[in-house]
């Protein structure tokens, strides 16, 4: 495997733009394009967002776990968190071929995270929800 | 995210620039707010100067288009990067927002 990162964050929004760093510095040393410069970003922008915004019970400091790495071919990415249990495999998704003015607002952001990355692994593990990501390359 | 706001005949032009997220989309959203409490119904939104929108920001996008078609209104968008095209095709956006290469044309198809 190759050098990769391997981050950990604060569950604050604004941490968000170390992750979004890390994303441009290793896309750069990889010759990333910058679409998939964009979709990795947007991907884990929308699963943070998620985690920090709605995944905890109480208003503590929580860690959270991010790291990312090139193998044979394809992005492996890994999110581990102590947030409340979210797997986004079931999470609903709403219909992106309703009309304008019947599309749900919202729901969105699991719906491009599992479109644009070709495999999504969950489990949870003692507490942790540890997500696994692939996109080929 | 930066905003500067135009008009056109009878359209507003919103020329939007820097990144559109959790952080920042709440501006247009506000902004979207004030053009439809002031009647207008045409609305062009130029996304030149865009680098990134996450799905906060496509929300707007939506929440918009909704409002102004309540009122017989339009909303169009112009310019947006290539590398984030397929972003609103996965979203289906391609199929609810006309698209325009450019500002001009954009406004072209209000004419």
């Amino acid at each position: 495997m190759l050098p990769g990162f391997s981050l950990r964050i604060a569950n604050r929004l604004l941490e968000l733009d170390r992750v979004a760093d890390a994303v441009e510095a290793f896309g750069e040393a990889h010759g990333l394009s910058a679409k998939l410069r964009y979709q990795i970003r947007l991907v884990l922008d929308e699963l943070l967002t998620n985690t920090i915004s709605y995944g905890y019970a109480d208003d503590g400091e929580h860690g959270i776990h991010v790291g990312m790495a090139e193998e044979g071919g394809r992005l492996r990415f890994l999110l581990e968190d102590d947030a409340r249990p979210f797997d986004p495999l079931t999470a609903r998704i709403p219909d992106v071929n309703a009309p304008a003015d019947e599309r749900p607002i919202g729901g969105l952001g699991i719906h491009l995270v599992r479109s644009i990355m070709d495999r999504v692994a969950y489990e949870r593990v003692g507490g942790i929800n540890r997500l696994v990501l692939e996109k080929d390359i | 995210m930066q905003l500067v706001e135009k008009e056109s005949g009878e359209v507003t032009v919103l020329e939007l620039g820097g990144r559109l997220d959790s952080n920042t989309s709440k501006v247009l959203e506000d902004k979207v707010m004030e053009i439809l409490g002031q009647g207008k119904k045409k609305v062009l939104m130029d996304f030149a100067d865009v680098d990134y929108i996450n799905s906060t920001g496509l929300r707007v996008l939506l929440l918009a288009l909704q409002q102004l078609k309540k009122i017989q209104g339009k909303l169009v968008l112009s310019s947006i990067k290539d590398y984030m095209k397929e972003v609103f095709e996965i979203s289906g956006y391609t199929e609810i927002f006309p698209i325009y290469p450019t500002q001009a044309e954009a406004l072209a198809n209000f004419s």
